[in-house]
């Protein structure tokens, strides 16, 4: 049921923040690969945000806070997940700048995703604030 | 612990009533020393010891109490049997036993914990300690070394150690069920087996030391790395105060012919102040994965393969890199595309890339051919002035097919976020049967070149402003604003405006065998996205060019026109004539098809609509007749079926 509601977040992220900026909503196929992607990924990262080894940090990517919480063999491919899902994320926040017409937007909707991925976090989820991690 | 005193003329001071105490201010051994030692024979047979101070080597502790069930002074032999001794650090009291002979300064000592460890060591009367310990707990290290405090060590020692005070130490054993773990858990071991051993002989205040180790079982991470049982190390050196130096290291490591490494450590604060390494023959398909994919490429660790040899160097100061060379012979590096396709491939390779953090070089590789998606890449040489996180390549000439690609002042910056550079662009006249061929598309004549004097590199973006050009059909087509979208990511697409002229009708659909028509078509495809070579979204017209020309379509390819939208979707007007007449004249051709998720929007010559459809063909001439469409939505992956079964030959064409 997370990665259901996960999606429901993320739409919901998409939907509601059309703002003065640009359109986060906007759709295209890069975009829409990328939101498959992630949420592909999501099923494997749902259970490494709720044990606190990887945490959403403030920049609109996720990282690997605590790899003591990961068994050893499994931090490798972890650290490789994170790496993925950051190239996405990046990615993401590119394609919707440049959906909008201007790539050179790219920092704001990257600001702007962290925020809306932080205020959607689950309880119990890491989130990074103000460069300390703090428990939602 | 270890725990023992020797008294060196000290006199002993003998004292009390009934009651036998020692008191001596200070014991000196070339292996310890202890302060304010204080002995008590209460009457029953028992001992206590107490130490104000105990150093062994550089360690201190102060205030110990050892109290023995059973002591004696017999002559001069001091004996404590049963003793049990507080220390601080150990969960639990430890039992000691000893038998001192203050006279030659020999004696057996054994010390015993209650989780089973078991030191027993032998003092010789020249100086020397022996010490065979079983079961010792890792964890109780960190009382002797505080920096290990932070390290979470665990784990059980057995072995041997033999020390002469300032002449040399051998230890030898086997760490078991060790592990160690930083609280970030970037760097952790778990479940070692290590056999050890290591030899030092003191010289000129230091120790010159000589170490082995084999790693028999168990795994570490080192962040990023993953590191399983198997690496072997051989190595000497000298310790002096707190500088640790590792002249020379062997390390046997899988897919690695020889591996050596040299290091300054200040064990103080445990910083590398310098160091070295140096491998040769490293078997890229064992090392890449393992120490290059990591670092190289951790968010594609699954899709980059190696192949070949690599020989190199390293060099750090202060935990930076300072130099790298890296040799490689016949390497071969591929990427697997992310979205599933074939990606792109580099080998055998061979040559020299050198960086230095201050100053330049030049890297040569001398490239054997590559791949790009279905296209295979010659042979080409690479050479690039490498500064900082600056480089810098006058020109390389990758062959393909009868042409090549010609990148010139190609110039990269490393920055963050990625890479960010320029250079001009230009692909020499290809030959589109060649091209055709080589991808599996129909044979088509003609030629490809493209002038992009404005390449532009950022990160998740190549942008080649300029021209491609085509020449095929009689005419041109031509591909500008071309920009490769995340090239390396799921999302990787290609946007492109393509603007077609003067194109040869009776060619085109000779080459897709679709009938025949006479003719020249102009086309325009705004916004063209490609991802995986498969267009995602475009806006195209396309118009009968300007100009008198004869203009014929044949009954098949009026037929098959019907046929591409399905049963009913396109109309043959005055279709009784069809049958009668091979070709029929037309007066223009025009259509549009706005692709957006899936579904082709599709126009006709004028958007007015003739009974509800839309005009693709206007007859014109005699016999005439139009073609008509009625089904403005097109499901893009059934019309590109339907094409594709049309050229085939093999639909039966639906006319109504």
């Amino acid at each position: 049921m997370k990665f259901i509601s996960f999606i429901g977040a993320f739409l919901l992220a998409l939907s509601l923040s059309a703002s003065a900026q640009g359109n986060l909503e906007i759709d295209s196929p890069a975009i829409g690969a990328l939101q498959r992607s992630m949420q592909q990924r999501h099923t494997q990262l749902a259970p490494l945000y709720t044990s606190g080894a990887v945490g959403l940090a403030a920049d609109g990517t996720v990282a690997l806070r605590d790899a003591s919480l990961v068994p050893l063999p499994q931090r490798g491919p972890v650290a490789a997940l994170i790496a993925a899902e950051n190239a996405d994320r990046g990615a993401l926040y590119r394609e919707i700048a440049r959906a909008n017409g201007h790539p050179e937007w790219e920092a704001d909707v990257r600001k702007t995703f962290a925020q809306r991925w932080a205020d959607r976090a689950q309880a119990g989820w890491w989130v990074q604030k103000d460069g300390s991690w703090v428990k939602k | 612990m270890v725990l023992f005193a020797l008294p060196l003329g000290q006199p002993l001071v003998a004292s009390g009533l009934g009651a036998l105490s020692l008191a001596i201010d200070r014991v000196e051994h070339p292996a310890f020393a202890v302060r304010d030692l204080k002995i008590q024979f209460p009457p029953g047979g028992s001992a206590s010891v107490g130490m104000g101070r105990l150093r062994i080597g550089e360690h201190q502790w102060r205030n110990l109490q050892l109290v023995c069930a059973r002591g004696s002074l017999d002559a001069a032999v001091l004996r404590c049997e049963q003793g049990r001794l507080r220390v601080a650090g150990a969960a639990s009291p430890l039992r000691i036993d000893f038998r001192l002979d203050l006279s030659d300064r020999s004696g057996e000592l054994t010390v015993l914990a209650r989780d089973g460890a078991r030191v027993q060591v032998r003092l010789l009367p020249n100086g020397a300690v022996e010490a065979d310990v079983r079961r010792f707990d890792l964890a109780t290290l960190k009382t002797w070394l505080p920096a290990l405090e932070a390290w979470s060590v665990l784990g059980r020692f057995d072995g041997k150690l033999s020390w002469q005070p300032e002449r040399s130490v051998t230890l030898s054993g086997r760490l078991d069920g060790a592990g160690f773990g930083s609280s970030d858990g970037l760097r952790a071991a778990e479940q070692l087996v290590v056999d050890v051993g290591v030899e030092a002989l003191w010289r000129a205040g230091g120790w010159d030391w000589s170490a082995s180790s084999m790693w028999r079982e168990g795994a570490a991470y080192l962040h990023p790395f993953y590191i399983e049982a198997g690496p072997q190390l051989v190595a000497r050196g000298r310790l002096q105060g707190n500088g640790l130096d590792i002249v020379e290291a062997s390390i046997r490591l899988e897919g690695v012919e020889q591996l050596a490494a040299s290091a300054t450590v200040d064990t103080a604060n445990g910083l590398v102040e310098r160091a070295a390494v140096a491998l040769a023959g490293a078997d890229l398909a064992v090392v890449g994965p393992r120490w290059l994919s990591p670092v190289l490429a951790p968010a594609a660790t699954e899709r980059l393969q190696f192949a070949g040899h690599v020989s190199g160097a390293l060099e750090f100061a202060q935990g930076r890199l300072l130099a790298l060379d890296a040799v490689f012979d016949q390497a071969g590096f591929s990427l697997r595309g992310a979205d599933g396709g074939t990606g792109v491939a580099f080998g055998p390779l061979s040559g020299h890339v050198p960086w230095r953090e201050s100053g330049a070089t030049r890297a040569e590789l001398s490239v054997g051919g590559g791949r790009w998606q279905k296209l295979a890449l010659g042979a080409f040489e690479f050479a690039a002035d490498i500064e900082g996180e600056r480089v810098q390549a006058e020109r390389i000439r990758i062959p393909l097919l009868d042409g090549a690609v010609v990148v010139d002042g190609l110039v990269l910056n490393r920055g963050e976020g990625g890479w960010r550079g320029s250079a001009s662009l230009v692909i020499e006249p290809l030959s589109m049967r060649l091209l055709t061929d080589a991808v599996g598309l129909p044979s088509m004549s003609g030629v490809l070149s493209a002038s992009m004097p404005g390449v532009r590199v950022s990160p998740g973006e190549v942008a080649l402003d300029g021209a491609l050009v085509i020449s095929v059909f009689d005419g041109y087509l031509q591909a500008t604003g071309l920009r490769l979208q995340e090239p390396f990511g799921v999302a990787s697409h290609l946007v492109a405006d393509i603007e077609a002229r003067h194109i040869d009708l009776a060619q085109l659909t000779d080459t897709f065998s679709f009938g025949n028509i006479s003719g020249f078509v102009d086309a325009d495809v705004r916004g063209l996205e490609l991802a995986r070579w498969r267009p995602e979204r475009f806006d195209a017209r396309v118009v009968s060019s300007a100009g008198r020309y004869p203009r014929r379509i044949s009954q098949r390819a009026v037929q098959n026109i019907s046929a591409l939208g399905g049963p009913g979707a396109v109309a043959a007007i005055q279709r009784s004539l069809l049958g009668f007449f091979d070709t029929f004249g037309y007066r223009e051709i025009g259509f549009g098809c706005a692709l957006r998720s899936g579904v082709c929007v599709m126009s006709g010559i004028d958007d007015g609509t003739t009974e509800g459809g839309f005009v693709i063909v206007r007859g014109g001439g005699i016999p005439a007749l139009d073609v008509i469409g009625y089904n403005r939505r097109v499901d893009w992956r059934e019309l590109i079926e339907r094409l594709q079964r049309v050229i085939a030959g093999n639909v039966a064409p639906e006319v109504r």
